[in-house]
């Protein structure tokens, strides 16, 4: 699940680069909008409509960095109550094989210390499992920035073609757009396909740890 | 693992636990120690989490976990102190848990909940009751920069940590050296490259040549008792210690 978090954030990680490309690319296209007056009108329109764009990318790198903060932390609070509860369990069995003549409340003590270590790891699957709904969730807010960008690109090509001499810097601007929402959608592929792998495992160990926790209550 | 107790006179017990063969091949072996006295038992260096699984189960064979009043920590490595955490969850709320003051912020990475209590410099004394007021002795450098050994005065034992460590090739059946000379070998590396510092040395062995031992119980390896204590000090006092040192003269020409 970690490993798929790791890849996420990887995906995300041209996130903030894309988005200022897409910001100069704007302010550039806003600009040339101004030279053609009326006929760059509609283009200026979607250019700022694309800088509203960019900052939701900003605001949604930001949380993403937040995300892998806690998730690397909650990662390393799970790993290190896997790691206590597979020593707890052994010492278990090593007391139950020794039979030692002091062994019964050493064995009681280990036992609700791993059950209280096995609410801790559930817990911190649980905060992780939030965090990957936490990153679902922003990567389809890409997905959305992605489509209006990339309909943002097709209306000003729309646009080039009554633009007279500033039809090529309008078609410039809409291809490097273009351009960059095939390197965002690249990106938003990557990133869902790992948060997809990574709900189904968070879903399966959340299960996992509340069917281990109901059956040691019940015995 | 194995426990064989070194010292007995009524209520005042030394346990030794070690030469464990469930441990996995590539952790150090280490002895670990208890001192007992009635009610009051303290813990010597209680290992790393690896063998915790079956060090307690030994200790539980020999006493309750509600008795361990007091953990010592000679040093801050991972095969000392580790388990920690572990210990806490299985030991009574109040234990008193002893660790050099310059590690303290160090050792509470392995437990940042742990209750530490600070060993000065210089040392201190623990009494477990009865005849068990123990010397923390300084041992600084050897071989870590804060590193304490412990004196019992009435078992006659003295607890050295690394000092006296053996790196064995294999689980042996004794805990106690029986052929000094050809225990040597295994002693050397790692005495002239873990122990760092001559002067320190030189002051423990003139330290501990002030004291009465009848056993000498190190962290690794075998413990010494009779007269292969006085071997092992004389033979300490003349080796060539901090042979690192040399890779830092020759690492760039």
């Amino acid at each position: 699940m970690f490993a798929d978090c790791l890849q996420a954030f990887h995906a995300f990680s041209e996130l903030a680069e894309l988005a200022e490309n897409l910001r100069v690319l704007s302010l550039n296209a806003e600009l040339a909008a101004g030279r053609a007056g009326e006929r760059g009108r509609a283009v200026r329109a979607l250019t700022q409509y694309t800088r509203e764009l960019v900052n939701r990318l900003g605001q949604i790198q930001s949380d993403t960095t937040g995300l892998m903060a806690r998730t690397y932390a909650q990662t390393a609070t799970a790993l290190r109550a896997l790691h206590q509860m597979r020593l707890l369990d052994r010492a278990v069995e090593e007391l139950d094989r020794s039979g030692g003549e002091y062994s019964g409340p050493a064995r009681s003590r280990l036992a609700e210390s791993r059950d209280q270590t096995g609410r801790a790891l559930n817990e911190a699957i649980r905060l992780m499992v939030a965090n990957i709904d936490s990153l679902a969730a922003r990567t389809r807010v890409v997905g959305e920035v992605v489509s209006a960008s990339d309909s943002i690109a097709t209306n000003i090509a729309i646009e080039a073609v009554g633009a007279g001499v500033y039809e090529i810097e309008f078609r410039t601007v809409a291809e490097t757009m273009r351009r960059y929402v095939e390197q965002l959608r690249t990106m938003i592929e990557d990133a869902s396909a790992a948060v997809r792998s990574a709900t189904e495992k968070g879903a399966g160990l959340q299960r996992a740890g509340v069917s281990a926790l109901q059956s040691r209550g019940r015995s | 693992m194995q426990c064989i107790t070194i010292y007995r006179n009524g209520a005042h017990r030394w346990l030794a636990f070690g030469q464990d063969p469930a441990r996995p091949e590539n952790i150090v072996d280490t002895t670990q120690y208890a001192i007992c006295t009635g009610k009051s038992v303290m813990l010597i260096d209680p290992g790393g989490m690896e063998v915790f699984p079956t060090m307690i189960a030994a200790v539980t064979r020999e006493l309750a976990v509600e008795d361990v009043r007091h953990i010592f920590l000679s040093h801050q490595d991972p095969d000392v102190c580790s388990a920690l955490p572990l210990w806490r969850r299985v030991c009574r709320p109040d234990i008193q848990i002893h660790a050099p003051w310059m590690w303290t912020g160090f050792i509470s990475h392995f437990d940042r909940d742990a209750n530490l209590t600070a060993i000065p410099d210089e040392g201190c004394e623990i009494n477990l009751g009865g005849e068990a007021r123990l010397r923390v002795l300084p041992a600084h450098y050897l071989h870590s920069s804060g590193n304490y050994h412990i004196y019992d005065p009435a078992a006659k034992i003295l607890f050295t940590g690394d000092v006296g460590a053996a790196m064995l090739p294999e689980l042996r059946t004794e805990m106690f050296v029986t052929n000094f000379s050809d225990h040597v070998r295994y002693m050397e590396t790692f005495h002239r490259r873990w122990m760092g510092s001559a002067a320190a040395r030189d002051a423990w062995v003139a330290m501990v040549s002030r004291l009465k031992i009848d056993i000498m119980a190190p962290q690794h390896g075998l413990m010494f008792r009779g007269d292969d204590v006085k071997r092992f000090i004389d033979w300490f006092a003349s080796l060539d210690v901090g042979t690192g040192v040399t890779t830092l003269r020759n690492a760039i020409r």
